[in-house]
């Protein structure tokens, strides 16, 4: 059993840092914007981290992730105010070149050697530390639903013009939440960086914020638990293919990327609202069976 | 110096190209088609299979794949995104289909073709240099300009003057109003999906031939500065997505002659942000793109 | 070649069959799906082909895909060590994947043989038990640039590099230093992204500086259009390259482009020694074409097995750690193979030019 959880104890530590993730990723869709930077916040927070680790080794890990939090969501800032007055997919397009253009930062600057990236950073992160971090988030977003602060969110999900006609002021929620989404993108950069040893401007593309939002909505965003739902099944699921793969004498290849495609498309046609959703779908099932 | 502009205009072409599909289903759907770079993929690949394997002159086997990809646009259209009409946030929803869409098809791509790039085999085209005073252009990339130019022209005619594209910048205009008026909504946003993605297959084999590499990742790069072209160009206009290809196109090239290719798709992505929040119609456009 | 290739994959959906449940149990970490894949593909033929020359009972090879992710590398190297209880392991394909899965192998004091990893910094000085076959960039390219400095009298140069990979990158680093060791002017630089299919800008920037020779850091699938497109552009000069050149399809891809390229390679694949043929055999056996990446995958086989043999067939990972220290002018397909102080490898890199269409080596 001991053998087992060994085995497996990093993939269940990306299955916290993608929750991470994909929480950060509800924070901005909570109130309707469909915000693809996160990508671009988690780079910047990565590296931050491992800099300071790597340059002044004495710091204390809690402040490092701290300051690999604030530092992401204070660019945030200057992002959100040209940007969230724009709609929907315009939105969504403009934070994927924010993301890009991080990116090709970190690929051009000799400070970070470029593609080489940042290597041997002590490995700071452990998994109490990791879940402890995502039970801290979950507490502060489950918070904010509650309160007032939650009940604007969603009326500017629902309708934004209406919300700010009633008076809410809709941008600086909308910004607020987009700060909120950076610093928690960020904050998992960090424990990322300090889990794999390494960080390179290639695991901050446009196909990492995609994911983020895949495992958000695939989770479901009803709930605090989907987006943490969609990260474990979304990690989980190549490896439960290399499994089963091995077992019916299927070699790894491009049918594991085939399946995953098919099940992303099945869930997103079949359970819109994620897979949170289930539970209520059947029993509605079963109520008009 | 000569030379760079051709430089320009030869990639513009086929950034307008692969853009012009793009927005014409924004344009008429709301939804931005991450799958359409997969198209593109896998039209290049049908037609390397044809040429390669079926043994047909490239001239038969461009418009066979052009078809192929209008076909492949069908599929996505019934499959991706017509279960999800109708449905709140379906701009999140369609997205993420037409990337398991896309997923699926690399995966296809990868499992026919292999993960090693490949390319037309020799003399699938004639090999000729053509002169335009100190710069030069290889008869191929003069054809693969000009029939770039004149696909776009025939759509653009299409949607002005017949009776398909007034149906479909009806849909475009409203889907509501434009069934009352008894246009056959779903059959026009099938051709639409069919013309999109016939032109990005065009787009796929075109590039396919002008820089001798296929493989399933070529779609992604070129993906993501499609964006800046549909923005620069105005989210469905396909005008805009024309001038705005060359733009770009003619924009990297001088970047890299004179301020360092590091800074190539650095300066796309600028010109993105920049007409995002200074002018978000883009050059031609006239969907709404902020809140009131 | 597709055919086979084609047949190759079939096959493959047959699991892969391991030799006997006897032998070391050796977990192969690589590259089958994602962005190196094409990587990962010519190291798999490699592998099984050393493992068919070797015979069974053996190594017990367990192929897994990491996916060119350091995620997933890092699940599969710690699924091999603490599931599967390998007593080695071999790869990952990708630099940036190794550095964050071989300080896992380096804890758990599980021997790891790189086959494919270039980068200077990063892979054997985890610790003690990272090893590597792959000669880095800095041991091939000095020697081959001094070489067609020798040849071609160049005196100025325009360099173009891919900046977004660790193998280009790592390469363009030592290429400059190179340069300039040996006095070279470079003449401009410029820099591609690995996506990226259009280099005429690039080209034409620098070509319009009139160097005498073209340097290229690049991988075989973007290096095969570079040079395409750099004659097409109309420029006559000298091309130089590295070790992401050396591969069958540079040469197939550029067709009549490639002709006169120089590369500076880890592989000598005209070697006529005795492990160099039997290798070429195998792979022709199996209808694959080979480069670096098989031959160093099958190399990798080969020393793995031997340093079973040098700890007197013993198959625990101390075994394996102390069997590859022992290991000294290894006949391989990539020369005669020790491994250096620092556990990098060492064997005569080679130049070699394209000449009516296949690789001749430059004396």
């Amino acid at each position: 059993m001991e053998d087992f959880y060994l085995a497996y104890q990093s993939l269940i530590a990306f299955v916290g840092i993608n929750a991470l993730l994909a929480l950060s990723v509800y924070a901005t869709l909570s109130c309707g914007q469909l915000s693809l930077a996160n990508a671009g916040f988690m780079a910047i927070g990565a590296y931050t981290g491992a800099l300071i680790t790597l340059h002044a080794p004495q710091v204390p890990f809690g402040l490092v992730l701290f300051i690999s939090a604030i530092l992401p969501s204070i660019i945030a800032v200057p992002l959100g105010l040209p940007v969230l007055r724009l709609r929907g997919v315009f939105l969504a397009i403009a934070t994927i070149g924010f993301g890009e253009v991080v990116r090709l930062a970190f690929v051009n600057w000799d400070f970070t050697n470029g593609a080489l990236g940042l290597v041997a950073i002590p490995q700071r992160t452990q998994p109490w530390i990791l879940w402890l971090m995502v039970a801290v988030v979950i507490f502060v977003l489950a918070r904010l639903r509650g309160s007032r602060t939650g009940y604007a969110l969603e009326a500017i999900r629902e309708d934004e013009t209406a919300a700010r006609t009633m008076g809410i002021e809709t941008t600086r929620y909308k910004m607020a939440m987009l700060a909120l989404g950076a610093a928690i993108a960020g904050l998992a950069g960090a424990l990322e960086a300090h889990f794999t040893f390494i960080v390179s401007p290639a695991g901050y593309g446009f196909g990492r914020v995609v994911d983020m939002l895949v495992q958000a909505v695939v989770g479901g965003t009803a709930m605090l638990f989907g987006p943490v739902l969609g990260a474990a099944f979304l990690t989980l699921l190549p490896e439960i293919l290399r499994e089963i793969g091995a077992r019916i004498g299927l070699a790894p290849g491009p049918f594991r990327l085939f399946l995953n495609g098919v099940i992303l498309l099945v869930v997103i046609l079949y359970l819109p609202e994620g897979i949170i959703s289930l539970p209520q779908r059947l029993r509605r099932r079963k109520k008009a069976a | 110096m000569g030379q760079q502009i051709l430089n320009g205009i030869f990639v513009g072409s086929i950034y307008a190209l692969f853009a012009v599909g793009y927005t014409l289903v924004f344009g008429v759907l709301d939804i931005l088609n991450l799958a359409h770079q997969a198209v593109f993929m896998l039209s290049a690949f049908v037609a390397l299979a044809l040429v390669e394997n079926a043994h047909l002159s490239i001239w038969l086997a461009l418009p066979l794949a052009i078809i192929a990809g209008g076909l492949m646009g069908i599929v996505l259209e019934r499959l991706a995104f017509r279960p999800l009409r109708g449905r709140a946030g379906s701009n999140i929803s369609g997205l993420i289909s037409s990337l398991a869409m896309a997923t699926v098809f690399e995966a296809i791509a990868l499992q026919l073709f292999g993960p090693d790039t490949s390319r037309f085999p020799q003399g699938t085209f004639p090999d000729r240099m053509i002169q335009f005073g100190s710069a030069s252009a290889s008869l191929l990339q003069v054809c693969i300009a000009g029939i770039s130019v004149a696909m776009m022209a025939v759509l653009t005619f299409l949607l002005a003057k017949t009776r398909l594209g007034r149906s479909i910048r009806a849909v475009a205009e409203s889907p509501r109003a434009a069934r009352i008026l008894g246009i056959d909504v779903d059959k026009v946003i099938m051709l639409s999906f069919f013309l999109s993605s016939a032109l990005a297959g065009a787009a796929g084999v075109l590039f396919g031939l002008a820089f001798n590499s296929i493989s399933q990742d070529v779609g992604r790069s070129v993906e993501l500065k499609g964006l800046a072209v549909i923005i620069l160009g105005g989210m469905g206009s396909v005008p805009g997505a024309v001038i705005a290809g060359f733009a770009i196109g003619l924009v990297e090239v001088f970047t890299v002659a004179y301020i360092g290719s590091s800074y190539r798709d650095a300066v796309s992505f600028a010109v993105l942000f920049v007409v995002l929040v200074a002018r978000p119609s883009g050059l031609l456009g006239q969907v709404a793109v902020r809140e009131a | 070649m597709k055919r086979a290739l084609s047949l190759l994959f079939v096959a493959s959906f047959a699991n892969s069959a391991s030799a006997a449940d006897q032998g070391a149990v050796i977990g192969v970490a690589i590259s089958l799906t994602g962005p190196a894949a094409s990587y990962g593909a010519q190291q798999k033929a490699g592998i099984q082909a050393a493992l068919a020359d070797l015979g069974p009972g053996k190594l017990d090879v367990r192929i897994e895909d990491d996916a060119s992710t350091k995620e997933q590398g890092i699940t599969v190297f710690q699924k091999f060590i603490n599931r599967d209880k390998v007593a080695a392991i071999m790869g990952p394909t990708l630099s940036n994947t190794a550095s964050a899965a071989d300080p896992l192998a380096q804890m758990a004091q599980v021997p790891v043989l790189a086959v494919s990893n270039t980068a200077a910094k990063g892979i054997t000085d985890i610790g003690n038990f990272i090893w590597r076959d792959s000669l880095t960039e800095k041991q091939v390219i000095p020697g081959a640039f001094k070489k067609a400095q020798e040849k071609l009298q160049f005196k100025t140069a325009g360099v173009l590099y891919g900046n977004d990979d660790v193998f280009t990158k790592a390469g363009y680093d030592v290429m400059a230093k190179a340069l300039e060791d040996l006095k070279v002017k470079v003449t401009g630089t410029q820099t591609f992204a690995k996506p990226d299919r259009d280099y005429n800008a690039q080209l034409t920037a620098l070509t319009s500086a009139k160097p005498d020779v073209l340097v290229v850091s690049a991988l075989a699938d973007n290096a095969a259009a570079i040079v395409a497109q750099a004659r097409q552009l109309g420029w006559k000069g000298p091309i130089l390259g590295g070790n992401g050149f050396n591969s069958p399809a540079f040469i197939k891809n550029a067709g009549a482009a490639a002709e006169g390229v120089m590369v500076g390679t880890s592989w000598n694949s005209l070697s006529k020694d005795a492990a160099n043929q039997k290798f070429l055999a195998a792979m022709q056996k199996v209808g694959v074409n080979p480069d670096q990446f098989s031959a160093q995958a099958y190399t990798g086989v080969l020393i793995l097995a031997e340093a079973v043999k040098q700890s007197g067939g013993k198959t625990t990972r101390a075994d394996i750690e102390a069997g590859l220290a022992k290991i000294k002018d290894f006949e391989t397909p990539l020369g005669k193979f020790s491994f250096t102080a620092d556990r990098d490898a060492q064997h005569e890199p080679s130049v070699q030019q394209v000449k009516d269409g296949k690789f001749q080596i430059v004396q």
